[in-house]
């Protein structure tokens, strides 16, 4: 059988990076293929590769065994490829259903002009949209959803395609363990109708419920294609790495300093009610909560970027009564925000400069920057948290996604904040490299940081977490501390349906 | 071959990886010096350099401010009028009114960044863009510059201050390019070296970002409107002292200008990106071109017809630059 896709001697150079040496890739049809590596591997680059998004410097890509040019994005879509890239790129301005059909609106003839067809959109989207079993208001404006509701509408758009070959960047970074389950039973019927697919994640929980096989990338270089049975976790850390796993151990032995944060009685108009914590040095409070339910924009009003309708928030014991982020950040609070491309980091920027963007007083004096101090700082997080980069000089744009998710957190830890709050602080974080920054928190708390965490995997909040919170409809619905519950309670804890 | 950094321990950091856009520029500018100095008589002397220095230094000095704001995402199409408003304003307190020089000098400097801070007030207070603020302000200060001076000019300053915008230091150097350099020079170092200076980048680079990052949005917007404001203001002062007198017609269209060399000079009318030096080299590229083209005495329309056909070609470079 030909593969339907095969690309060969992929090279691709970068100033200072060789994003991919050599690689062959081969794809047959009905296969769920999943592609690994560490941050900066050079997945993504593939992807970019055989969607058209960037031109190889050298190879050559084979569909159905014909030999093709892809040189835009437009000419894989002529080949049946469609493609969710890792950074989301809605049209904010438009519509969701118009996202989802975005340049190939259905036009209706009248009176010899073309209309677009408002109608036969909303049936197309929300079709497409209907197979993830989500409810997303298809006449909602991109620029209103959560990176969740954003990750969903690309797939859809992806899907709305029909395509012959589907490529999806790290999907499941952004989305609650109900939205993984339902885009697995989607790819899975999507490849039993003989369509080919590449699923790149981080997760390697969800490698033997979607795929068939495995290919693991290292520096550029495919190190081994393998079928899925032969994939135990130890097996493909072990080709990510090049080296057998030192796991990073981290301990939760925090003593439980002063109460730093106190929020009470916060309230904002449908979405969040009546919501109270309290946060101690030295505690890693997690926040569990299915999409939706309020996490977001509860660190959000804490942080005070969007306004409270009631309710106190309180830091080290003084009440604030007009919280902005400056406000906040002048007393020791930070927020990693989920969105790293539109909220977090200037893409433009040196990755030293957005590596001190919230820390400007910390590396100044009376408002001039010492350039040495900045470096210093820099440097430093780039070596804690493995940023991998040419330079400290080149642009933020040009890091791969998880180590730009990387210098959002370095950005922050750089403020010395006393109290950390970070929303999905992981998102496509790669395994070794999430449990450094883990252990980097724990090490932190040790010394008297607050955390206070939100993470769609909620094995992960159960991980790192001394004290879960459990978030449902904008309320706090349960408190427990970390041994008090299993996964399968905390899920069901989350999930419970509330009477209002 | 993770956490590997190449430290490169250049003490004044290039902001610019456009690199190649600078270089082109100056070949640009090399190539346009040498054709001069072939084709256009008495271009290559010291004089009428100097000439084109002093030229220059009104819009180089304005154009310092400009360079921010469009850093910043914004844009100032106002400055013309601000520079007739603050030279015809100082016309009637110190001539008119018999105000102290000094004092009516201070005053017009200060008034110029109030009423710009204003602008930029409005700017983030109600999300309106730049653009329309300031083509709000460029119609009103021109008007009231003819207002209070009946579009008369205001005559006479008293003769010693005609050396800040006709005097030479060393009896060369005209004192409006010394000010220019030093005003360049104060620039380069705010945008490079201060808090203030990072925090305009951040703003046009991402608005959302900086905000959360904790850098004050609204601060670095009113400060740069400000600057802005005083510098045209500061302009329009040597530039009534060149002409020794308060007008009300002077500096029509001066505002295109001043954005054409910041463009020119390389800064991203996205926002975020741009060097105080590329200005810089901007301003000189029109400045030189300007002068040229009177000295081989190229129709006065035509002039204006080629120069807007740099400036577009100049901002197809930068939009294309942007995108890549
Ligand atoms: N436009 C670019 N300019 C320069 N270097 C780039 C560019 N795009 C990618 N790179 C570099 O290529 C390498 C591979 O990046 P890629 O995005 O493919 O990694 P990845 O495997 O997808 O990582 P992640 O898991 O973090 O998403 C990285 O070192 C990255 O810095
Ligand atoms: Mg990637």
């Amino acid at each position: 059988m030909t593969a339907v896709l095969e690309a060969s001697h992929l090279h691709k150079y970068y100033p200072g990076v060789t994003a991919l040496d050599d690689v062959d890739f081969t794809l047959q049809a009905g296969d769920v293929r999943a592609l690994l590596g560490k941050n900066g591997a050079g997945k993504s680059t593939l992807v970019k590769i055989l969607s058209g998004a960037v031109l190889p410097d050298q190879g050559e890509i084979r569909i159905d065994g014909q030999e093709v040019t892809i040189k835009s994005p437009h000419d894989s879509f002529l080949q049946g490829i469609s493609t969710v890239y890792q950074e989301m790129s809605l049209v904010p301005g438009l519509t969701v259903a118009e996202n989802i059909l975005l340049g190939r609106w259905p036009t209706s003839k009248r009176l010899g002009v073309s209309f677009i067809d408002r109608k036969e959109i909303l049936r197309i989207a929300r079709e497409a949209l209907g197979q993830l079993e989500v409810d997303i208001d298809l006449n909602q404006l991109a620029s209103r959803l959560n990176v969740a509701q954003q990750q969903l509408v690309e797939i859809a758009k992806a899907i709305s395609f029909d395509p012959r070959v589907m490529i999806l960047d790290e999907p499941s970074s952004a989305l609650p363990s109900e939205e993984v389950d339902t885009l697995h039973r989607v790819v899975r019927r999507l490849a039993e109708q003989g369509r080919a697919i590449v699923y790149v994640t981080h997760r390697l929980q969800e490698i033997p419920k979607v795929a068939d096989s495995v290919t693991v990338l290292r520096d550029g270089k495919v190190i081994g294609t393998i079928p899925v049975a032969e994939a135990t976790p130890e097996r493909i850390t072990q080709m990510m790495i090049g080296s057998d796993w030192q796991r990073t151990q981290w301990q939760r032995d925090a003593e439980l300093g002063p109460v730093k944060l106190e929020v009470r009685n916060l309230n904002r108009a449908g979405l969040l009610h009546d919501i109270s914590l309290e946060l101690r040095g030295g505690e890693v409070l997690g926040l569990a909560g299915l999409l939706g339910s309020g996490r977001t924009e509860l660190l959000r009003s804490i942080f005070g970027v969007d306004p409270i309708d009631s309710g106190e928030i309180i830091v080290g014991g003084v009440a604030l009564n007009n919280p902005s982020p400056s406000a906040m950040k002048a007393r020791g609070l930070g927020l990693t925000p989920e969105d790293r491309k539109q909220q977090g980091l200037v893409l433009v920027f040196p990755v030293e400069d957005n590596l001190t963007l919230a820390s400007l007083r910390r590396v100044s004096a009376r408002g001039v920057l010492n350039p040495g101090k900045e470096r210093e700082l820099a440097e430093a997080m780039v070596e804690d948290l493995q940023i991998k980069t040419a330079s400290l000089a080149v642009k933020t744009r040009t890091l791969s996604g998880g180590n730009q998710q990387k210098v959002v957190i370095g950005n922050w830890l750089n403020t010395l904040p006393e109290v950390l709050m970070m929303d999905e602080p992981t998102r496509g974080i790669d395994i070794q490299a999430k449990e450094q920054i883990f252990a980097l928190v724990r090490d932190l708390a040790r010394q008297g940081l607050a955390v206070l965490f939100v993470s769609s995997e909620i094995e992960e909040v159960l991980d790192v977490s001394d004290r879960i919170l459990v978030i449902n409809q904008g309320r706090i619905t349960h408190s427990r501390q970390h041994d008090e519950v299993n996964l399968e309670q905390l899920m069901a804890l989350v999930m419970e349906e509330i009477n209002l | 071959m993770t956490g590997a950094v190449q430290t490169k321990s250049t003490t004044i950091r290039s902001r610019t990886s456009d690199l190649l856009s600078r270089s082109g520029l100056l070949i640009a500018l090399v190539l346009l010096f040498v054709a001069l100095a072939l084709f256009a008589p008495n271009f290559l002397t010291s004089r009428n350099l100097l000439n084109v220095l002093r030229a220059v230094a009104f819009n180089g000095i304005i154009a310092c401010g400009m360079t921010f704001m469009i850093i910043a995402g914004d844009i100032d199409v106002s400055v013309g009028s601000a520079v007739a408003w603050a030279s015809s304003l100082l016309g009637v307190l110190a001539i008119q009114h018999h105000w102290p020089l000094v004092l009516a000098v201070a005053f017009v400097l200060l008034q110029g960044a109030l009423i710009h801070a204003g602008a930029g007030y409005i700017r983030v207070r109600w999300s309106v863009p730049a653009f329309v603020v300031t083509l709000a302000l460029f119609m009103a200060l021109r008007g009231a510059a003819r207002l209070i001076t009946n579009a008369f000019p205001i005559t006479p300053f008293p003769d010693s201050f005609n050396f800040w915008g006709g005097g030479y230091i060393l009896e060369v150097i005209p004192v409006p390019v010394v000010i220019m350099a030093v005003v360049f020079l104060l620039f380069h170092f705010i945008s490079v070296r201060t808090v203030y200076g990072r925090s305009v980048y951040a703003v046009g680079g991402n608005e959302e970002s900086a905000r959360l990052s904790g850098i004050s949005v609204w601060r670095t917007r009113i400060v740069t409107f400000a600057l802005l404001g005083f510098l045209s203001a500061f302009s329009g002062i040597i530039l009534s002292s060149r002409i020794m007198s308060g007008s009300s017609n002077i500096a029509v269209g001066l505002e295109f200008d001043v954005i054409a060399a910041v463009i020119i000079g390389g800064t991203s009318l996205m926002g975020g990106e741009g060097t105080i030096f590329g200005t810089f080299l901007g301003v000189l590229f029109i400045g030189l071109l300007s002068n040229g083209m009177v000295l081989m005495g190229i129709n006065p329309f035509a002039q204006e017809v080629i120069r807007g056909l740099i400036i577009l070609v100049a901002v197809l470079i930068s939009v294309t630059r942007t995108r890549n």
